[in-house]
C-alpha cells in the first residue's frame, strides 16, 4: 500500500497513490476504498496497471481530517480544487463514485478545461423526477440492533452479495472498518443529509459546460441511485455515453469489478 | 436548602393502538402510518391529559414537565408550548417545565427565546427552560444534519441566554444564526432568568457545557442504579473542574411510578399500560425491535473518536429497556417503581440517596393506563410518598451539601 498524507493549506489529507501513466484522480463512494477497507480494491488495482491513480479520502474519512466548515457540496468542491493544486495536477481523468461521482461532476463543471476524461459511476447529484435517491441514513441504523440488510440492499443487487456481506456484515465487523464506514456516514451526512438529499438542482443545467468526454457507469439494479439519474447525466453532459452494467447494483465498481475497470480503461484509451 | 423537587412528568402518549400494533408495525417513531390515529376515539384526548397534569398542580407537585417529539405515538407533544401555555391558565402553583424545546427544529431560535419569555410572563414566573438537540428520530423528521448539530445547540442556547439577559437590540454574529436585530419582547419575568436545563446521557462534552455555563442537569438515562450514581459523581467532577460545587437541584432524574393500595394491586392495575408503553410506545426508540432510530450510524452526531470509544465499550444487539422479557427483568431495571405507597417510598428513596438527585421527574400515566387509575396513583403518591420524601431529604441534602455550598444567588438563578 503505499498512502501518504498531504499536507493541503492547514488540512491533511490521506490518500493512496500508484501506477504510472497520465494521472487519474478518484473519489471514492460508500462501498468502496476509504470508507470500507484501508487499502485498493480489485477494481483499482486494475486501473493502476495503465494509469497513475491517485485516490484521497473525503475528508473525515480513513486518515483524513475532519473539516466542520464543510456544510455542501460547494465547500468539498472548493476543498479538492485545493487538493489538485496541492498535487500539481494541471489535466487529468476524474472518475467519481456515488458521493464522490457527485462531487466529480462539480468539479467538472466548474473547470471543465482542468478534466481530460470523466468517469461517473452511479453518481448522486442529480435531482430526478420521480426516481428519489434512497434514505442511505435511514438503512444504516441496523434492524434489531444487527441487522444491515437494508444498507446492502441498497448498495448492491441483493442484501446477500458476497461482496455486500463482506463491507457490511451484520453485527460488528472489525473496530477499523466499523470505524471507516461510520467516517463515511459522517462526511456525507454533511452535505446530503438535508433536502435537497444528495443532490443539487442546479447542477443539471451546468452539466452543459462538461467540455471532456464523458462515461457514465450505472449498474442496471441500482437501489441508492436509479439508473433514471444515469440516463440524465448522459443526456446533459455534451459528449457522454452511458454504459448500464446487468445484474449489478449500486456498487458496480465491487460487482463487476473487472468488468467496471475495463471499460474505464477502455474509454480512457480511446482518446 | 430545598428538599428533593417531585414533578408530574407527561409524555401524552397515543393510547388507541390496537393489541396487534407489535406483530404489525415495525416502529412506533417516524414512519408508525398516521391513519392510525382515530378521531373518534381521540376527541378530547388534549383536554384530559391537560385535566392531569391541572390536577398534579391541585396534589402539590411542585412542578409539570412536558417534552417535544414528533411523528410518533409515544408524546403527542409536537409542540410542548402549546400545551404549556394551557397549563398557564389552568394551574397556579407548580412551575412548568418545558423539557425542552428542540433549538435545531427551528429555523431561528429567537422564536423559543420569545415563547418561552410569553410563557414566563403569563405562569408568572413559573417556567423551567429545556432546551434538547434533539436525537435520531427528529434527524429523520425534521431533517436535522446532525454532524454539526451540538455546535449548533450551543450557539442557539448561548443567543437565547444573552437575548434574555442583554438589552436588545443588538446584533448577533454567530456562524449558524446570524441575526441583526435581536430585540425580543417580551422578556422573560424571571430574573436573570428563568431556571435552564439540559437533558442528556453521560457524555461528557454535554456535562462539561452545562457545568460551564451554570445550568442544570437532567439524566434522560431510564434506567437507575449504579449507573445513575455515576453520572451524578461525574457531572459533580465536572462541576468542581468548573470552580462549582454539585447541589442537588442541579441534578434530575426520570423514572416511572405507579402506586397502590398494595404491591400486587398496584401490578394487577397498570400492568397493560406498563406493557403497551414497552412495546408499543418504545418501539424504534429503545426496543432493538424493528428499527431503532434514536442512536446509531446512520445518525453520525458524535465525532469519530467517541465512535470509537462506543464501539470498544458495547456490543451490538445489546437489549434495551423495551426489550425486558418480563415483569421481574423490568423491576430490576429500576425504571417503573410500581407498588404500594410504602414500597414506592422506600426504592424511590434509595435513588435518591444514592444519586443526590434534587430533582425526581414522574412520570404517572404510562402507555395507554386508563385515565382513573392515573389520578389515583398521583393521588397516593402525593399523600402517601411525597411528604417522607421530602422531609428525609431535606434532612440528608442540609447534612451532605452544607448551608455554605449552597450559594443562594445561583439557586435563585438556576
Amino acid at each position: 500500500m503505499s498512502g501518504r498524507l498531504l499536507q493541503v493549506d492547514d488540512r491533511k489529507v490521506w490518500l493512496l497513490e500508484e501506477g504510472s501513466g497520465s494521472p487519474l484522480l478518484y473519489l471514492h463512494g460508500f462501498a468502496d476504498l476509504h470508507s470500507v477497507k484501508e487499502n485498493w480494491l480489485p477494481f483499482h488495482e486494475r486501473l493502476l496497471r495503465k494509469a497513475r491513480v491517485i485516490a484521497p479520502a473525503h475528508p473525515g474519512c480513513a486518515q483524513s481530517e475532519e473539516n466542520g466548515d464543510v456544510e455542501s457540496v460547494e465547500d468539498v468542491v472548493f476543498h479538492y480544487l485545493e487538493v489538485i493544486d496541492a498535487l500539481g495536477l494541471k489535466e487529468f481523468d476524474l472518475v467519481g463514485a456515488c458521493v464522490g461521482g457527485w462531487i466529480a461532476a462539480e468539479i467538472a463543471v466548474r473547470h471543465p478545461e482542468k478534466i481530460r476524461q470523466l468517469v461517473l459511476v452511479g453518481a448522486a447529484g442529480l435531482f430526478v423526477e420521480g426516481a428519489p435517491i434512497g434514505d442511505l441514513f435511514m438503512m444504516a441504523q441496523p434492524e434489531r440492533g444487527l441487522s444491515y440488510a437494508g444498507l446492502r440492499q441498497m448498495l448492491f443487487s441483493s442484501a446477500d452479495h458476497p461482496k455486500a456481506l463482506e463491507f457490511f456484515p451484520d453485527g460488528r465487523g472489525g473496530l477499523e472498518d466499523e470505524l471507516r464506514r461510520y467516517q463515511m456516514l459522517r462526511f456525507s451526512s454533511r452535505i446530503g443529509f438535508r433536502p435537497p438529499y444528495f443532490y443539487n438542482r442546479s447542477l443539471k443545467n451546468r452539466l452543459r459546460r462538461i467540455s471532456a468526454p464523458a462515461l457514465v457507469l450505472w449498474g442496471e439494479e441500482d437501489h441508492m441511485v436509479p439508473l433514471g439519474h444515469g440516463e440524465t447525466y448522459a443526456h446533459s453532459i455534451p459528449r457522454a455515453g452511458l454504459k448500464v452494467i446487468q445484474q449489478a447494483g449500486h456498487s458496480v465498481q465491487v460487482e463487476m469489478a473487472d468488468l467496471t475497470a475495463q471499460m474505464v480503461l477502455d474509454f480512457i484509451a480511446d482518446r | 436548602m430545598k428538599p428533593v423537587q417531585l414533578f408530574c412528568w407527561h409524555f401524552m402518549a397515543y393510547p388507541y393502538l390496537d393489541k396487534d400494533f407489535d406483530e404489525k408495525y415495525d416502529s412506533g417513531w417516524v414512519t408508525v402510518p398516521n391513519r392510525l390515529w382515530d378521531n373518534d376515539k381521540a376527541r378530547g384526548l388534549y383536554r384530559e391529559y391537560i385535566d392531569q397534569l391541572a390536577y398534579a398542580d391541585e396534589l402539590g407537585f411542585d412542578g409539570m414537565v412536558l417534552n417535544e417529539h414528533h411523528q410518533n405515538i409515544y408524546g403527542l407533544m409536537p409542540s410542548p408550548n402549546l400545551i404549556a401555555a394551557a397549563l398557564t391558565q389552568r394551574t397556579t402553583r407548580g412551575k412548568i417545565v418545558v423539557l425542552g424545546n428542540l433549538l435545531p427544529l427551528h429555523l431561528n431560535p429567537m422564536r423559543v427565546a420569545e415563547e418561552y419569555a410569553m410563557l414566563d410572563q403569563m405562569s408568572n414566573g413559573r417556567l423551567i427552560a429545556g432546551f434538547a438537540p434533539g436525537g435520531g428520530p427528529e434527524t429523520f423528521n425534521y431533517d436535522v444534519p446532525s454532524a454539526n448539530s451540538r455546535e449548533k445547540f450551543w450557539e442557539a442556547v448561548d443567543l437565547i441566554v444573552r437575548a434574555w439577559t442583554e438589552d436588545g437590540p443588538f446584533a448577533h454574529e454567530g456562524r449558524y444564526y446570524p441575526l441583526r436585530y435581536v430585540n425580543p419582547w417580551p422578556k422573560p419575568l424571571q430574573k436573570p432568568l428563568p431556571p435552564i436545563w439540559i437533558p442528556g446521557s453521560r457524555s461528557a462534552s454535554t456535562l462539561v457545557e452545562v457545568a460551564k455555563r451554570g445550568f442544570s442537569f437532567f439524566l434522560s438515562s431510564r434506567s437507575h442504579g449504579g449507573e445513575t450514581h455515576k453520572a451524578q459523581q461525574q457531572f459533580a467532577q465536572v462541576l468542581a473542574q468548573h470552580g462549582d460545587s454539585y447541589r442537588p437541584s442541579r441534578f434530575g432524574i426520570l423514572m416511572s411510578a405507579y402506586v397502590s393500595e398494595s404491591d400486587r394491586q398496584a401490578r394487577e392495575e397498570c400492568e397493560e399500560g406498563v406493557w403497551y408503553f414497552l412495546k408499543n410506545c418504545l418501539k424504534g426508540h429503545l426496543r432493538r425491535e424493528g428499527r431503532q432510530l434514536t442512536f446509531g450510524p446512520g445518525v453520525p452526531y458524535i465525532p469519530a473518536p467517541a465512535w470509537k470509544e462506543f464501539l470498544k465499550n458495547s456490543q451490538p444487539g445489546g437489549r434495551l429497556l423495551g426489550d425486558v422479557a418480563n415483569w421481574e427483568e423490568l423491576d430490576a431495571s429500576q425504571s417503573i417503581i410500581v407498588g404500594s405507597a410504602e414500597t414506592v417510598y422506600r426504592r424511590i428513596w434509595k435513588m435518591v440517596e444514592q444519586a443526590k438527585a434534587g430533582n425526581l421527574l414522574i412520570q404517572f400515566h404510562i402507555g395507554n393506563m386508563p385515565a382513573e387509575i392515573t389520578r389515583k396513583s398521583m393521588a397516593l403518591f402525593a399523600k402517601e410518598v411525597a411528604p417522607a420524601l421530602r422531609e428525609q431529604s431535606l434532612k440528608l441534602f442540609e447534612q451532605e451539601f452544607s448551608a455554605a455550598a449552597e450559594n443562594q444567588t445561583a439557586e435563585t438563578v438556576h
